[in-house]
C-alpha cells in the first residue's frame, strides 16, 4: 500500500504502459499475465526466481543529490596533467544545443540516410576539419580514443603495407597508456613492438612506424628530420603513422606535411569535456591511398534518386556484420556525439580563432617555460606547443610539492616532469603554477616572457579549413540555428520510436542525462590523484556492484568504451585464463552464424581462429553441430561465442546444455550480453553457464546512442577470470595480467552517471517490470502483425519468444 | 518628463535619458538587456529616476529597509529576481566599447534594411540626415491603396519564407515595424530583405493585374503543406510558387501548421478550453506523426 508521504516513483515516468494498456495487450497475445508470458519465454532451467540484491527504487526527484554527495569531499587542485586530456571549454551553444539535446543525443547510427542527413553533416564536418589540420586526404567518422585509434592504424597498416616483416617501430617519447594499449593490441596478434628513437630504427625492416608528434613530453623534434625519417621508411613499404594533436596542427607543421601516411589523436579538446576519461571522439585521418581501409564509419556525399546531393555512409561493406571473420576492425558503435560536438567547435571557432587559442596556450606555456627554468629545473627541448617537460634531480618530489600546493604536474620518469596548458589558462594560472614549484614570479613577468609564435622552421604557413561551413556560423544566432536546422532533418527519440531490434532505443531520461554535464563529472582529468576522484571511484565501485548482482557474475571492467571493445577484453580474459594454465593452444572460438559481425571480428583480433557453427531456420545453435565442431577442435577449443537472447530475437532452450558441451571440453563460454534487455531480473547469465560477457550499458542502461556513440561495454566475468580483466597503467592499483584496452583507466567515466542513475531509480522491481513490458510489446507487435498476414511476416514460430531486436 | 526607454537598443552608450532632461524612464529588460521573450514573458521593467525622484520608487513591506512613500508595485520586494543574472551576466560580458559597438550594428542594421528597401516600401519616418533609429517603419498604405494587398497579406507571406512578420499596424496603422537588432548577421538581413523584395515583385504582378489579389500568393499565405499538396489544387500559381517561394527553400524545414486564421470567427464562438478528447482525434493522431 502506498504511504502518503510517498514520492513519485520514475517508474512510472520510464515505463510507457499503462495497467489498462497492459491488460489489452496480454489479452492480445493471449497470456494471462506478465508472469506467464515470462514463464512461457524464458526456459525454466535459467528463469531467475529471487529478486535482484539491489537497493530499493530512489524517487526520480532524491537521485541526483544522492549523486551529488558522492562527490563533495574530492579535494580540487589545478590540472597540468596533459597526457592526452586537456581542459576545454564547451561552447555554451553547443553544450545545450548538442550535447544537452536530446534530437541530438537520443538518435541512432545514420543507417537511415534519408532521416540523418543533420548529423550526417555534422559528422562529415568533422571529417573535414581532421583532415584539414592534420593535412591529410581524409578522415572517418570517430574512432574510440587515441590509444586504440594507433592500435588502429598500426592492424590497418599491417593490411596495407607491402612490406611481410610482423614489425612495427615505435618513437619511444609516446604517452604510456597509447604504448599500454598498442601492446594489448598486437600481442594477441603476433605483431612486435620495437621501441627506440627514430635514429635507432633506420635500417630495422619493419611494417608500420609510430611517431608522436608532438611528442608525449611535449618535445617537437626539427620537422625536417622527422620529414627525412618517415621518407626513409615509407620508401621501404613502412606505413607511417602519426598520433598528433589537433590544436597542435592549427600553429605547426601537420602530420600529412611531413609525409605520414596516418594521422590518429583525439578531438577531446575541441570541446569535448574530459569526464574523468571519456567519452570523447578519437579519429584516424589518411593518405588517399588508404582511403578504402580505413576502419570504422565514414560519411560520404551521394545523391538521391532526384539528384539532390546527399549524405551517407560510404564503402559499408568494410563493416564488421558484412565482412565478419575478415573484417578490417572490429569498431561498430564510435563516438559520434562527441565527434559532432568536436565539428561544432570547429565551426564556431573556425581557423582564426583556432590558430588564435592555439597562440594564447603556447604563450603561457613559452612563459612557464623560459621562468621555470633555472639551475635545477633544466628544458627537455626548447621546442613545444602547449607542454614543457623539465629535468629535475627528483621528479617525484617537485610532483608532491606542485600537489602540495594545489597543483597537478606529471611525473615523466625519475627525472622529468612535464605541465600542460590549455584553452581554460589564464597568465595566472601559470603564476600559480610557477609558485607551486618554488618559482617567484608575477603576471608582469609572465606578460613579458609570453611567446605567441612558433619557431618559423615549425610554423604551418598554409590555409586550413577555408570551406564555407568553418566561416559561417561563428556567432550565436547563426550557430543557433545552424544546430537546429541540421536537426530539424533527422528523427531521433524526440520525435518518434525508434523500432530498431537490437539497439534497445529505450528512454534515456533527463534525470538521467542531467549530471553528465555538470562541472564535478564533466571537468576532471583521469589520472588525477586518487583524493581528487572519491566520487567517481564511489560512483564506478557502485556500477560495478550493481551489474554483478545483475548479470550473477563476480566482476565487472568498466574500461571497455563499446560492446565491440568488451568483447575484446572478454576474450582476452579467456585466452590469459587459458595461458595460465599452460593451455596456450586453445585457441579456437566457436561462433554461430547467427552472430553480430562483431564477435568474429574481435576473435581473430584476440589471436584466436574462427569456426563457425550452423544455425536451424529459427536461428537457433544446431547443438549437433555444435558438439561436433567442439569435438573436432579438441584440446584447441577456447570459446563459444553466443549470443543470448539470439539474435533472432528468441530464448534458446538448449543455453544449458551448450554451456554445458564447451565446459566438458576444457572451453569457456562468452555470452554477448549486448542485448540484456530481455534478460535483467529474469535470468542470468553469470549462473546459467557463462564465464564471461560484455554488456551495452548503451542499450539496455539508457545511454543515449549519440548518433552511433558514445557506448561502454563492461566485461563481466566470473571469479576464475576476474584475475584476468583489462589491467591500467595509470589505475592506482594495477594488478592484472592483461593489459589495457582503452586509454583511460576507467573508460567513459563520464557517463557512467546515466546507468548509475538509472537501476537507482528502477530498483529490482522496476528493472523486472521493465524487462516484463519489453517482452510484452514485442510478442504484441509480433501478434498483431502475424493476424495481419504481412508478406515479410514469414513464420509465426520465429516470434512467439520474441524480444526487441534486429541486426 | 516620463521617457519610455522601454526600446533603449539604440540608446545605450549613445545617449542618457536622465541626462538629456527626463526625470523617469522604465526600461524593458526583457528586450535591450537580452532577458528572453519566453513566447510572452517572463519581463523586467526596472524604473529609473533623477534624485528627487528616488523617495518615490516603489517600497515593499518585507524589504529589509523601506523608507519610501509608495507602496509595493510587486508581490516580491525585487520583482523577478531568478532572472537578474541575465543582463548582469549580459552587461559584464560586454562592457561599455561592446555596449557601444552593439548599439552601432543595432543602427547599422536598420538603416541598412530601410535603404534597401526604400524602392519598393517606403521608411515612414527619418531624422533630418534620413537615417533611422534601431528601427524602420515600412509604409505598406500605398500600396494596399493601389493593390488592395494588405498588411497582413504580407506578414503572413514571409511566413512561406520561414521568417516571424514584422510588427504590424504599430504604432501606425497600415504599417511594418523592422527591428533587426545588432545580433543578426548581414546574410540573414539579407535574406530577409530578399523575401521582402520577392513579396514585393507578388505584389507587382496584383499592380500590374497579371494576378488578382484573391488569387495571389500573398492572400492565401500562410501555405500548409497539406493545402499544396491536395489533388484539388486549383490556384493560379504554382505549388512550388505557394511552398518554394525562393530555390534556397527547397530545403526548409520549417511549414507553418495552418493557413489563415479566422479571427472573427474565433470571436464569435468562444472556446478557451481545451476541447473533449473525441473534436481531437484528428488532430492527435497527427501528433504523434512528428
Ligand atoms: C549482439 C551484439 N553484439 C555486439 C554489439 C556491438 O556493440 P558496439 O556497437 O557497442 O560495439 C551489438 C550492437 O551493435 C550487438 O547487438
Amino acid at each position: 500500500m502506498p504511504h502518503v508521504f510517498d514520492r513519485e516513483q520514475f517508474l512510472d515516468r520510464h515505463l510507457g504502459l499503462s495497467s489498462d494498456d497492459r491488460a489489452e495487450m496480454l489479452r492480445v497475445i493471449e497470456r494471462d499475465s506478465i508472469d506467464d508470458l515470462l514463464s512461457a519465454t524464458i526456459p525454466e532451467q535459467i528463469r531467475l526466481r529471487a529478486s535482484l540484491a539491489l537497493g530499493s527504487a530512489v524517487p526520480e526527484a532524491e537521485v541526483l543529490s544522492m549523486l551529488r554527495d558522492k562527490f563533495n569531499n574530492d579535494v580540487v587542485r589545478r590540472n597540468y596533467i596533459g597526457q592526452g586530456y586537456y581542459g576545454t571549454i564547451t561552447p555554451p551553444v553547443i553544450k545545450r544545443n548538442v550535447l544537452e539535446n536530446p534530437a541530438w543525443y537520443t538518435a541512432y547510427t545514420p543507417y537511415q540516410p534519408e532521416i540523418s542527413q543533420g548529423r550526417l553533416e555534422a559528422i562529415l564536418n568533422f571529417q573535414t576539419m581532421i583532415a584539414e589540420l592534420t593535412g591529410l586526404a581524409l578522415a572517418n567518422a570517430s574512432l574510440l580514443d587515441e590509444a586504440t585509434a594507433v592500435a588502429e592504424a598500426v592492424t590497418m597498416a599491417r593490411r596495407v603495407s607491402k612490406n611481410p616483416s610482423n614489425i612495427v617501430l615505435v618513437e619511444k617519447d609516446i604517452h604510456p597508456q597509447t604504448l599500454n594499449v598498442l601492446r594489448t593490441r598486437t600481442e594477441p596478434v603476433g605483431i612486435e613492438i620495437i621501441l627506440g628513437g627514430l635514429d635507432d630504427f633506420t635500417d630495422v625492416d619493419a611494417f608500420a612506424l609510430v611517431v608522436s608528434w608532438p611528442a608525449s613530453s611535449g618535445a617537437l623534434a626539427s620537422p625536417q628530420s622527422v620529414a627525412a625519417s618517415v621518407a626513409h621508411h615509407r620508401s621501404r613499404g613502412v606505413i607511417t603513422i602519426a598520433s598528433t594533436d589537433l590544436l597542435a596542427c592549427a600553429q605547426i607543421i601537420p602530420p600529412g606535411q611531413l609525409g605520414f601516411d596516418v594521422a590518429v589523436g583525439s578531438a577531446q579538446r575541441f570541446g569535448v569535456p574530459m569526464g574523468f576519461g571519456g567519452p570523447h571522439a578519437a579519429f584516424m585521418a589518411v593518405a588517399t591511398e588508404h582511403a578504402r581501409s580505413l576502419p570504422g564509419r565514414l560519411v560520404g556525399v551521394s545523391t538521391d534518386t532526384a539528384g539532390r546531393p546527399a549524405l551517407r555512409l560510404s564503402l559499408q561493406t568494410r563493416e564488421q556484420h558484412i565482412r565478419r571473420e575478415k573484417a578490417t576492425s572490429n569498431i561498430c558503435t564510435a563516438q559520434v556525439l562527441l565527434a559532432n560536438i568536436a565539428g561544432f567547435y570547429g565551426a564556431w571557432h573556425g581557423p582564426t580563432g583556432l590558430q588564435a587559442i592555439a597562440r594564447r596556450v603556447h604563450a603561457l606555456a613559452s612563459a612557464f617555460a623560459s621562468l621555470a627554468a633555472s639551475k635545477n629545473l633544466s628544458l627537455v627541448s626548447t621546442d613545444f606547443f602547449d607542454t614543457v617537460a623539465l629535468q629535475t634531480p627528483d621528479a617525484q618530489g617537485l610532483v608532491s610539492q606542485a600537489r602540495q600546493h594545489g597543483c597537478n604536474i606529471r611525473q615523466i620518469d625519475e627525472r622529468t616532469v612535464s605541465a600542460s596548458f590549455d584553452e581554460t589558462m589564464t597568465a595566472q594560472d601559470v603564476v600559480t603554477l610557477l609558485l607551486a614549484i618554488g618559482v617567484n614570479a608575477t603576471l608582469q613577468d609572465v606578460n613579458n616572457s609570453a611567446r605567441a609564435d612558433q619557431n618559423a622552421s615549425l610554423v604551418r604557413t598554409d590555409q586550413f579549413m577555408s570551406q564555407s561551413v568553418f566561416g559561417r556560423y561563428h556567432t550565436e544566432h547563426e550557430m543557433l540555428r545552424y544546430v537546429r536546422r541540421l536537426s530539424d532533418k533527422d528523427l531521433a527519440l524526440d520525435r518518434t520510436m525508434i523500432p530498431l531490434g537490437s539497439c534497445t532505443m529505450k528512454l534515456n531520461s533527463t534525470t538521467e542525462m542531467e549530471p553528465i554535464t555538470w562541472s564535478l563529472l564533466a571537468d576532471l582529468h583521469p589520472y588525477v590523484p586518487a583524493d581528487e576522484s572519491v566520487g567517481y571511484r564511489s560512483l564506478i565501485t557502485d556500477l560495478e556492484t550493481m551489474l554483478c548482482a545483475i548479470t550473477g557474475y563476480d566482476a565487472v571492467s568498466l574500461q571497455p568504451n563499446a560492446g565491440s571493445q568488451g568483447e575484446f577484453a572478454g576474450l582476452l580474459a579467456i585466452r590469459a585464463y587459458h595461458r595460465s594454465r599452460g593451455d596456450i593452444n586453445r585457441t579456437i572460438c566457436l561462433i554461430p552464424s547467427s552472430a553480430h559481425g562483431t564477435n568474429a571480428a574481435s576473435a581473430v583480433m584476440a589471436g584466436m581462429g574462427v569456426v563457425v557453427i550452423a544455425c536451424d531456420e529459427s536461428g537457433n545453435v544446431d547443438v549437433q553441430d555444435l558438439r561436433e565442431k567442439a569435438d573436432a577442435a579438441g584440446e584447441r577449443l577456447a570459446a563459444l561465442m553466443v549470443t543470448y537472447p539470439s539474435t533472432h530475437g528468441v530464448f534458446e532452450t538448449a543455453i544449458s546444455e551448450i554451456c554445458e558441451i564447451i565446459h566438458q571440453r576444457g572451453g569457456q563460454v562468452y555470452v554477448d550480453g549486448a542485448n540484456l534487455n530481455a534478460l535483467v531480473a529474469v535470468a542470468q547469465p553469470g549462473k546459467f553457464g557463462a564465464d564471461v560477457s560484455h554488456l551495452n550499458l548503451h542499450k539496455t542502461f539508457c545511454i543515449p546512442h549519440g548518433g552511433g556513440g558514445p557506448g561502454v561495454g563492461p566485461v563481466a566475468v566470473r571469479s576464475h577470470l576476474a584475475p584476468f580483466l583489462p589491467g591500467h597503467p595509470l589505475a592506482h592499483h594495477d594488478d592484472s595480467t592483461v593489459g589495457a584496452v582503452s586509454a583511460a583507466p576507467f573508460g567513459s567515466a563520464g557517463i557512467l552517471a546515466i546507468p548509475w542513475v538509472y537501476i537507482s531509480m528502477m530498483g529490482p522491481d522496476g528493472l523486472l517490470a521493465a524487462t516484463g513490458d519489453a517482452i510484452l510489446s514485442a510478442n504484441y507487435v509480433a501478434r498483431r502483425l502475424v493476424f495481419l498476414k504481412l508478406p515479410s511476416v514469414r513464420s509465426v514460430r520465429l516470434f512467439i519468444n520474441a524480444v526487441v531486436r534486429c541486426m | 518628463m516620463y521617457v519610455d526607454g522601454a526600446n533603449l537598443n539604440a540608446l545605450v552608450a549613445v545617449a542618457q535619458p536622465g541626462k538629456f532632461g527626463a526625470d523617469v524612464s522604465h526600461l524593458n529588460l526583457h528586450k535591450t538587456f537580452c532577458i528572453p521573450h519566453g513566447g510572452g514573458g517572463p519581463g523586467v521593467g526596472p524604473v529609473a529616476v533623477r534624485s528627487h525622484l528616488a523617495p518615490f520608487l516603489p517600497g515593499h513591506p518585507l524589504a529589509h529597509h523601506d523608507d519610501s512613500t509608495v507602496g509595493a508595485v510587486s508581490a516580491a520586494p525585487f520583482g523577478s529576481a531568478g532572472i537578474l543574472a541575465i543582463p548582469w551576466v549580459y552587461i559584464s560580458m560586454m562592457g561599455p566599447d561592446g555596449l557601444l559597438a552593439a548599439t552601432g550594428d543595432a543602427i547599422l542594421s536598420a538603416n541598412y534594411v530601410a535603404r534597401r528597401l526604400r524602392d519598393v516600401y517606403p521608411t515612414l519616418y527619418s531624422g533630418p540626415s534620413g537615417t533611422v533609429a534601431h528601427e524602420c517603419i515600412l509604409d505598406i498604405r500605398g500600396i494596399t491603396k493601389d493593390t488592395g494587398v494588405s498588411v497582413d497579406d504580407i506578414a503572413k507571406r514571409l511566413m512561406d519564407f520561414c521568417f516571424h512578420a514584422p510588427t504590424m499596424s504599430f504604432p501606425v496603422t497600415g504599417t511594418l515595424m523592422v527591428e533587426p537588432t545588432e545580433s543578426e548577421s548581414l546574410a540573414e538581413v539579407n535574406r530577409f530583405i530578399e523575401a521582402m523584395l520577392q513579396i514585393g515583385v507578388e505584389i507587382d504582378s496584383v499592380r500590374q493585374g497579371k494576378v488578382d489579389i484573391e488569387d495571389s500568393p500573398l492572400r492565401h499565405a500562410p501555405h500548409t503543406v497539406e493545402d499544396v499538396v491536395s489533388s484539388n489544387w486549383a490556384r493560379p500559381y504554382s505549388r512550388e510558387t505557394a511552398l518554394f517561394p525562393t530555390p534556397l527553400l527547397r530545403t526548409r524545414s520549417f511549414y507553418p501548421a495552418v493557413s489563415r486564421i479566422d479571427a472573427v470567427f474565433g470571436d464569435r464562438n468562444l472556446v478557451c478550453n481545451c476541447a473533449p478528447i473525441e473534436e481531437y482525434a484528428m488532430s492527435l493522431e497527427s501528433i504523434t506523426l512528428s
